[in-house]
């Protein structure tokens, strides 16, 4: 299984990886048009800073995950093949259970479409929009296993 | 083989199935249930009765769930009492049923004031799918409705009436709402929400009086002021569901008394979710923390406890959040002083009002101990894992309440390191 | 599509390319691919490096800060960032201007010998637009037009000169606005002061003085250069060519001349010519000397000698990478610092002349006019001279040369349209008025690897002579149409709509009209205004059916550009990529819309040169219908 990894010296707070993935779940999938949509796509991923380090924060889908426990809507379910909780918007109803109990406050709100927003690894794709933005090579996508660094 | 009984079919019993299915696969699991549906998302019923979830979406779990986990359910049973001594549960119907390992999970019911009128038909509780769709059955005749209480019920029932457009009136007999959950500064935050939204809210009073013949017409209110009203949803706080071993040597107080093993004080007997009564960690008191994710929580530990493991849970607190017209609430622990202890605690607090947003933390000892975050909750799960986890925060105690606080700042500190930075 | 298609349509481009794939030689591709991902919030205009409490950033989605340190919001970094690229612009214009001027001037003083007046009516016009007695003697009117050109750059007060060219209505918009230019360096210096931190917040204020920059620019700095390149140099006239890499010859020693400013390269085709060295070259073993030009360098030569054309700006690498190159002369501007790593792929020297652009570890050859042509003899000699070292294992020139006409100006369409003896703009009118002419556009700018290379460029042309637009081109966008062979009369027959069909065969001209550098720009604006004088067009350059376009564009310079044409009233079109401003709405909207009210011209973005056309054919019948002019007549 597949996991997003940060080398913190690497990386220099460009946010690149934050626009890539609005951009990435916009309907255009393209930055200009992004910023035109009716509904804005916003970033699942926010890079923070503490201690003269950056650091990329998304979610990390746990593997025993407190916020498929939270869910009052049975919206999340976690995905042991795959290695990831998976997020029904379809049934989500924006009751913010998930933001208030995860640990890493990596499920972020979006007030304007009451639905959280959570990192999806960009799902079918090979590569995540983050790890192919980021410019300094700083986010590995992995197998958990085979880390090395 | 042995069998396990379950008494309740919501969060709870459905998490402690799965916990007891972790370990065990084989032992014969009976699930009871006093209600006439599925396990369902019980919280999804204002939304339900706003008309943003339809009934197919409820359901917590499919249809398969209970085939799939080798689980005989009985729908529309009631317990009426356990026999500890016995191993045994008799239902109202007289049906009787052995067990080598019990879980109560029977959850929690509606408190009904005792006022004249309370029973008069149109005078509803909000707790139950039932009560949705007799509620919901009612609304094409109703014009007005009014909702005894402010808390979180209350809240989400008039939200979800006044998306129906029906003239909404809450009767708050304290002086805020919300007043389980929010200090009196927060409460106005969303108070202004409703108002905006066209719903009154009336402070300061208690309903005294239901009237009408068969059918509601009014309420009185202790000032002798009447309104007209055909709809009453009563929101005054919850009760546990523990008559059914009222008269045995299980303890009780408020909930189930149960120990950090989710066991009662019978080593075959288990209790979790809303009848369950754990260890606060912010008060360190035993109390009853009614939420959906605490009762799934407790229900898991439960039920990998009754299968043999020994699993313990830390406790509970205090929280909860809510969505009151697009604004976001969370309340985390210990959300008001009392004036007498205030001397103890230090107050955190960051407020716009431009923006709707009001955050305030408490702190005793330089430890987290409650958090009301309104506006803004994108922390609320971080501030969580600081409570719970007792970190001391003295050196970013002024970095808390600041827009981009984030977990690498409590990241050396909590007690799983995180192995992504590397 | 090959990937090597998708880089350029332009097949001499496509093999060479290939060929620096093989012999693992980065371009401008490569390096463009090494970028990725280019960084959102410079693109969209927020990141704002001005003051030292920075950088700031201004998050597109809402979410984070939404102003600089400073407190700068979105609009005003996004504009100030825009103004600085429009000053950078003007002034790299402003001063080759500027360097031309001062050889006038030293041709005055007598310390310019190996420059004379070449086009001696062209000064006495130009003399008497600024008040000179021209019956005095040539020295003394070269002297004192000399001195007032140069004034024009620090000029405080009243306004530059070249400004009365415009239509009346023109400059009186301009006058309301408060942006008629007082002097050119002071536009520039004014501009940049009102991007400093804390001067100028108004995003609308800060395109307001863009705008008057802008116009120091078209009417100022690059009109300059214009006017007097022709005067020095002499002015162009129809001429033919030949364009791409076919134009180096195997056996000859190949010198590519580089850059914008003609001054030195002018000599450079003297020295080329010069007996003793093709002797010199001969001995050496090679056939003869062959000049070649790239990028404006290569316009400016062309359009006075028919010096051929190797490529446009995306092609400078490659001219190098054909193997066939013996030296790269280079003066100012578009010139990559890639070139010096290129170069030493292979025995190409490169060579710098112009003091304000050097490469650290390249020959430099100091350019000074007193002594021109010496330092063009010397250049050229090191270029036979490094014939020898010559790999010719390495050589691969492509076959592609393409013949093409330059050499237009706006004296020249005035004659060829109306004949030697009644020089007029009267036809020109007269067949945009009956319908035959749609209108015309202005096609210019740069290349950028970002999009196809040339592609846009051409398909947008062809897309207009197909509805009877005549086009006028400059620049790496002429040379484009030129490889495509667009700029041969026969040209018409093949692409054009019937009516301008029509007009090219009467007069014998391409569809496409090859106006020269991209500071002659400003010859576009002149004509114009000749058009507006000549009448039943309108009385305001925002009145005519025409529209331009940088469709490939990627310097400050294009930014330039486009401001001082929709400063004059032209719907401007800006291709693939847009400005880095659309993280402004504010700013954006105000460029793509609230302008046009102000002012007459306004910008648009557009990605697809197709679309492109559409919305400035739909542009110039709007105008048409305004001016009450027939329906097209062969629509």
């Amino acid at each position: 299984m597949k996991q997003l990894y940060y080398k913190v010296d690497k990386c220099l707070g460009c946010k690149s990886c934050e626009i890539a993935c609005a951009v990435a779940h916009s309907l255009s999938g393209e930055l200009f048009n992004t910023l035109q949509e009716e509904v804005l796509s916003l970033p699942r991923k926010k890079v923070l800073y503490y201690k003269d380090k950056n650091y990329p924060v998304s979610c990390r889908h746990c593997k025993e995950p407190k916020c498929v426990d939270a869910c009052m809507a049975k919206a999340l379910v976690y995905d042991k093949e795959k290695g990831m909780v998976l997020h029904d918007t379809e049934r989500c109803v924006g009751c913010w259970m998930c933001v208030m109990v995860c640990p890493y406050a990596a499920i972020r709100p979006n007030l304007k479409t009451k639905i959280p927003l959570r990192c999806d690894r960009c799902n079918d794709k090979d590569n995540p929009a983050c790890v192919e933005a980021c410019p300094t090579g700083a986010i590995i996508w992995q197998e958990e296993t085979g880390l090395r660094v | 083989m042995r069998q396990f009984v379950i008494i309740g079919n919501s969060a709870a019993g459905i998490a402690a199935v799965e916990g007891i299915r972790k370990k065990d696969r084989n032992s014969k699991i009976i699930v009871i249930s006093d209600e006439d549906y599925l396990s369902y998302c019980r919280c999804l019923i204002s939304y339900y009765l706003a008309g943003e979830v339809k009934e197919e979406k409820i359901f917590y779990r499919p249809e398969s769930f209970y085939k799939d986990n080798n689980v005989e359910l009985f729908l529309n049973k009631k317990v009426s009492r356990v026999e500890p001594k016995k191993n045994r549960l008799i239902c109202e119907d007289k049906s009787i049923f052995g067990y080598d390992c019990l879980l109560i999970a029977t959850g929690a019911r509606p408190k009904f004031p005792d006022i004249p009128g309370i029973k008069k038909r149109g005078v509803f509780g909000f707790r139950t799918l039932k009560d949705a769709k007799e509620i919901a059955g009612v609304l094409a005749l109703t014009k007005t409705a009014c909702i005894l209480g402010g808390g979180l019920i209350g809240l989400k029932a008039a939200s979800a009436l006044k998306k129906r457009n029906v003239e909404v009136k809450v009767v708050v007999k304290s002086k805020q709402v919300l007043s389980q959950m929010l200090d009196f500064e927060a409460a106005n935050f969303v108070l202004r929400q409703l108002e905006k939204n066209g719903i009154e809210v009336i402070f300061g009073q208690d309903v005294s009086e239901i009237i009408g013949n068969g059918d509601i017409k009014a309420v009185k209110l202790e000032s002798g002021k009447v309104f007209g009203c055909s709809l009453v949803i009563v929101g005054k706080g919850i009760l546990p569901n523990i008559d059914l071993i009222k008269e045995t040597e299980i303890n009780t107080n408020e909930g189930i008394c149960v120990d950090n093993l989710l066991n009662t004080n019978v080593s075959n007997i288990y209790a979790a979710g809303d009848c369950a009564q754990t260890l606060d960690v912010t008060t360190g008191t035993s109390s009853v923390n009614a939420l959906w994710p605490i009762a799934v929580e407790e229900g898991r530990i439960a039920g990998r406890n009754m299968a043999g493991e020994n699993i313990s849970y830390d406790g509970s607190l205090g929280m909860n959040s809510l969505e009151v017209f697009g604004l976001p609430v969370v309340s985390l622990g210990i959300y008001k002083i009392k004036e007498d202890l205030a001397s103890q605690f230090e107050e955190l607090k960051f407020q716009d009002p431009k923006a709707n947003i009001y955050k305030k933390l408490i702190l005793k000892d330089n430890l987290l101990v409650g958090a009301i975050l309104v506006g803004d909750i994108k922390n609320s799960g971080l501030f969580l894992k600081i409570i719970r986890e007792k970190i001391n925060v003295t050196s970013f105690k002024e970095r808390l309440l600041k827009d981009n606080f984030g977990f690498p700042e409590i990241m050396d500190l909590v007690n799983a390191r995180s192995k992504l930075y590397v | 599509m090959e990937e090597i298609k998708a880089k350029s349509i332009d097949q001499a481009t496509q093999e060479i390319l290939r060929k620096a794939k093989e012999e693992n030689i980065k371009t401008a591709w490569e390096r463009l691919e090494a970028q990725q991902p280019q960084c959102g919030f410079g693109q969209l205009g927020l990141c704002c490096t001005i003051c030292n409490m920075g950088p700031c950033r201004i998050d597109p989605f809402g979410e984070g800060a939404q102003m600089g340190v400073c407190g700068a919001n979105q609009d005003t970094i996004a504009a100030r960032n825009l103004a600085r690229k429009i000053a950078a612009g003007a002034a790299a214009h402003s001063d080759h201007g500027r360097d031309v001027a001062e050889t006038l001037s030293l041709m005055a003083k007598g310390q310019a010998h190996d420059y004379a007046i070449l086009d001696i009516e062209k000064l006495k016009a130009l003399a008497e637009e600024f008040d000179i007695d021209t019956h005095r003697n040539e020295k003394e009117i070269v002297q004192e037009l000399a001195r007032k050109l140069l004034a024009e750059f620090g000029r405080q007060e009243a306004e530059l000169v070249f400004l009365t060219r415009a239509p009346k209505k023109r400059q009186a918009i301009w006058k309301k606005l408060g942006i008629l230019p007082r002097g050119i360096d002071r536009e520039i210096v004014e501009l940049l002061h009102t991007t400093n931190m804390g001067v100028d917040n108004d995003y609308r204020n800060l395109i307001t003085t863009s705008l008057c920059c802008a116009l120091s620019d078209g009417w100022g700095g690059s009109m300059v250069a214009t006017e007097l390149q022709d005067i020095i140099l002499g002015s162009p006239q129809p001429v033919r060519g030949k364009v791409n890499l076919g134009v180096l010859k195997k056996d000859y020693v190949n010198v590519v001349v580089h850059g914008h400013e003609p001054i030195l390269s002018e000599m450079a085709v003297k020295a080329s010519q010069d007996a003793e060295l093709i002797k010199l070259a001969k001995s050496k073993g090679a056939q003869g000397i062959n000049l070649a030009g790239i990028c404006c360098t290569a316009n400016e030569v062309l359009m006075r000698h028919g010096i051929p054309v190797a490529g446009n700006f995306l092609q400078q690498e490659l001219a190098i990478i054909t193997g066939a190159v013996e030296v790269m002369m280079v003066d100012a501007q578009c010139i990559m610092p890639a070139l010096k790593e290129v170069a030493s792929c292979f025995h190409t020297k490169l060579i710098t002349t112009n003091p304000k652009a050097r490469f650290p570890g390249v020959i430099h050859i100091e350019f000074h006019p007193e002594k021109a042509y010496e330092v063009a003899k010397e250049i050229i000699k090191l270029a036979i001279e490094n014939f020898s070292n010559r790999d010719k294992d390495r050589v691969d020139i492509p076959k592609q040369e393409v013949d093409l006409v330059s050499g237009f100006t706006k004296e020249i369409i005035f004659q060829i349209l109306g004949g030697r003896y009644r020089a007029s703009y009267k036809p020109l009118n007269e067949a945009i008025i009956s319908g035959r002419l749609r209108g015309v556009a202005g096609v210019v700018g740069c290349n950028n690897p970002k999009q196809t290379h040339d592609y846009f460029h051409t398909t947008l042309v062809k897309e207009l002579i197909k509805n009877d637009v005549l086009v006028l081109q400059t620049g790496c966008s002429a040379i484009a149409s030129a490889k495509q062979g667009l700029l041969i009369p026969e040209a018409a027959e093949a692409y054009a709509g019937k009516g301008l069909k029509e007009i090219c065969e009467a007069v014998g001209i391409p569809p496409v009209l090859h106006l020269g550098s991209c500071v002659d720009n400003s010859r576009i604006l002149t004509a114009a205004s000749q058009i507006i004088a000549e009448g039943g067009l309108g009385e305001d350059l925002s009145d005519l059916p025409a529209a331009g376009c940088a469709p490939e564009w990627m310097s400050e310079k294009a930014l330039a550009i486009g401001f001082y044409f929709v400063a004059s009233g032209i719907y401007t079109i800006f291709g693939a990529s847009p400005f880095p401003i659309l993280g402004s709405k504010n700013l954006t909207d105000y460029l793509t819309s609230g302008l046009e009210q102000l002012i007459g011209g306004r910008f648009e973005f557009c990605a697809d040169p197709l679309k492109m056309a559409r919305l400035m054919l739909e542009h110039i019948d709007k105008k048409r219908q305004a001016l009450n002019l027939r329906p097209v007549m062969y629509a």
